[in-house]
């Protein structure tokens, strides 16, 4: 029972950064029908910027809670900076265009490789402990950090959801998702829709970049392994399908914990790609894909 | 022709003659050290560490005159690439320092995978080449162009293993955990023959990817296995502090090992107060009274630059670069080849102290590793302390 636990909160707690990635990689695709492999750069700015930003408010004598909540909002603003000069000068030329969007989003990775590792080199940046202390949950135990990580991803995902049925913009975006030429009939601009649906990408891997920093190992390739499984967790959950996101990051989590815990790390990675190819066979369009 | 013109003209000879020969007395040729190391990811700071160290061993020996072949004086530059730590990278590195840049002595390369694909070329193209990897497979009569230029898991491991077991003879049973690539299977083979024969049950040996990033599962896994040892083989230091300290939140206490351990400062970034009592088989200290002042002024410098003391990996490089020289004068030949087949002959002045040469022809064939000493290292209080310092003779 204490493993099962255990191993329950350990898939929560990855699924949870998971989910935030996928969501934004989802939301690009469902509105530009384009596959933005710069994604994982945009969650590694925001985590490299609350990585020099808070030490160096703690060193001014900043409490860590404050410094980081203030290095949260330095990073999502750098992320929507970097995220807005992607979108202007390069994918609003790109939209619905496989071929072309790739071509970019690939030769975006190579310049933002070398430019990441020119601006903060490349070794490992401490972050300082925010939240100390470890909580017990049903005897399994759990960091407060990673806690309170889980807590922020859930809110934020709610909000998602929440705006996106219930919101105009939400409503507009899923219509552009679904069938962006009748929306358009219907008078929504897709522009305007295209380019707040890139943005709220961007602030989704700013935030989740942000929240995984005080946890992880953070250099300039850390968004690297997250755009694999945020890829496989879009796949598997559907491309362009918000709870499809949020199926594929907590089911990818899963994989990698349980496959990870009774085998080992490497059985647990062939495992999920394993898992993408029989997802592709039975169901092409991903478990709750409809596009 | 005026005179005027003629004036001109002979001043504009003799102002040339005078150049070509100021020129020609003033220039020294340059001998380039390629690098083959990681510049970024979680190795970052061994490969720009190596770079520094490179760079200061040129530097001396430049400013001490340079390298010496009959009456020519040459000068050492080192040139460093990015190797990723994989073999895709490194293959890429090798054909931009040996096809783009005519890079003849590899100063040092860093990684198994990368330097197979190095070594696989700079062999075929009759390039010197000094390397930190561990891999057994890369050295022996057929590679006869290659050197070792730290110590490796068969003069690492047995010396501290051994150590570890007799200051833990209560600690029965151990895990091992190394990166999925060539020099975490190399380690893992050469750590489990010493582990059983030391009398310790073997529970469990694992691999990870390079660039994971979530390590709570594999923490989960360890911890559910309950051994009295963990052993971390060649995890980076930013991997091992990430294991060890999810391995905390766990609740598991036990021995912990991390065999390519190279300081304090890189483990604890991620590691937290979770990185005591680690025992390491790659760090050195710098206090204490047998630190010499150039290597305490060399780490001062690396310090500024790393945030971290130096360590074993990098110090390689600064030892590579004066066995390159000793060979070079020796063969009195800038040709690699020949100062391949001086190298196993030749001492040098290690960065360590004293006058050190190759050996390990019972372990591989040939004498293509350095004398180095093996010390075992352990984290007391946050400070890294030495356990034991082992000469090359007597391991």
């Amino acid at each position: 029972m204490h493993t099962a636990i255990q191993l329950i909160l350990t898939s929560l707690q990855i699924g949870a950064v998971y989910i935030l990635f996928s969501l934004g990689l989802t939301l690009i695709f469902g509105v530009m029908r384009i596959v933005n492999f710069a994604h994982g750069h945009l969650f590694a700015i925001s985590a490299l910027v609350v990585a020099y930003t808070v030490p160096l408010l703690a060193g001014w004598n900043l409490p860590a809670l404050p410094a980081y909540l203030l290095g949260v909002v330095a990073a999502v603003a750098v992320t929507l900076v970097l995220g807005f000069l992607m979108y202007v000068f390069g994918f609003r030329y790109f939209q619905r265009d496989m071929v072309g969007s790739f071509i970019l989003s690939i030769g975006l990775v190579l310049l933002l490789d070398g430019v990441f590792l020119k601006v903060f080199g490349g070794a490992v940046r401490p972050v300082p402990e925010i939240l100390p202390g470890t909580v017990t949950i049903l005897g399994a135990p759990v960091t407060a950090q990673r806690l309170a990580l889980c807590v922020a991803a859930v809110i934020i995902t709610a909000l998602l959801y929440w705006a996106m049925t219930r919101t105009k913009l939400g409503k507009a975006l899923r219509a552009v998702s679904i069938d962006h030429e009748a929306a358009m009939l219907q008078g929504v601009p897709y522009g305007r829709i295209a380019f707040a649906g890139f943005m709220i990408a961007s602030a989704l891997a700013a935030l989740a970049g942000a929240l995984i920093a005080p946890v992880t190992i953070v250099s300039p390739a850390i968004g690297a392994d997250y755009l694999i499984k945020g890829f496989i967790a879009v796949i598997v959950g559907g491309l362009g399908s918000v709870p499809g996101a949020i199926l594929g990051g907590l089911f990818v989590a899963a994989i990698e914990t349980v496959g990870g815990f009774y085998f080992d790390a490497t059985s647990a990675t062939i495992a999920i790609f394993l898992l993408v190819i029989v997802v592709l066979l039975v169901r092409p369009k991903g478990l709750l894909g409809h596009g | 022709m005026s005179i005027a013109t003629k004036a001109r003209l002979y001043g504009f000879g003799a102002s040339l003659g005078l150049l070509v020969a100021f020129g020609g007395a003033q220039a020294q040729e340059t001998i380039k050290l390629g690098l083959s190391v990681p510049l970024s990811g979680a190795a970052a700071l061994w490969g720009k560490g190596s770079e520094f160290m490179c760079n200061t061993a040129a530097e001396e020996i430049n400013k001490a005159g340079g390298v010496k072949v009959g009456d020519k004086t040459y000068d050492f530059k080192c040139i460093a690439y990015d190797n990723k730590y994989n073999a895709a990278e490194g293959t890429k590195v090798a054909q931009t320092l040996l096809n783009r840049d005519g890079v003849k002595f590899i100063g040092g390369s860093l990684g198994t995978a990368p330097v197979q694909a190095l070594q696989s070329l700079s062999e075929r193209q009759g390039v010197l080449l000094f390397t930190t990897a561990w891999g057994p497979s890369i050295k022996g009569p057929k590679f006869p162009l290659t050197f070792t230029q730290m110590s490796t898991p068969f003069e690492i491991l047995p010396p501290l293993i051994r150590y570890v077991h007799k200051a833990n003879p209560d600690a029965k049973t151990v895990v091992l955990l190394n990166p999925n690539d060539a020099t975490g299977q190399d380690t893992e083979a050469v750590a489990k023959k010493v582990w059983t024969e030391t009398g310790v049950k073997i529970l469990s040996s694992d691999f990870y990817e390079r660039g994971t990033t979530e390590f709570q599962p594999i923490a989960a896994r360890i911890a559910s296995l309950k051994p009295e040892i963990v052993d971390l083989g060649t995890m980076p230091p930013a991997d091992a502090g990430t294991v060890l300290r999810e391995l905390d939140v766990l609740g598991w206490k036990g021995v912990k090992v991390v065999e390519v351990g190279t300081g304090v400062d890189a483990l604890k970034v991620t590691g937290g107060k979770a990185i005591e009592d680690v025992y390491m088989g790659a760090a050195v200290i710098f206090d204490g009274p047998g630190v010499s002042d150039h290597q305490k002024a060399v780490n001062a410098k690396a310090r500024e630059l790393l945030h971290e003391s130096l360590n074993s990996i990098q110090i390689g490089f600064y030892d590579s670069v004066y066995a390159i020289k000793a060979g070079i004068e020796k063969a009195q030949s800038i040709g690699p080849k020949k100062v391949g087949a001086v190298m196993p002959q030749v001492k040098f002045t290690t960065f360590y102290g004293g006058q050190i040469g190759f050996h390990g022809k019972d372990t591989y064939g040939s004498n293509q590793q350095m004398e180095l000493p093996v010390i075992i290292t352990q984290v007391k209080d946050g400070k890294l302390v030495e356990l034991s310092r082992i000469s090359a003779s007597t391991n």
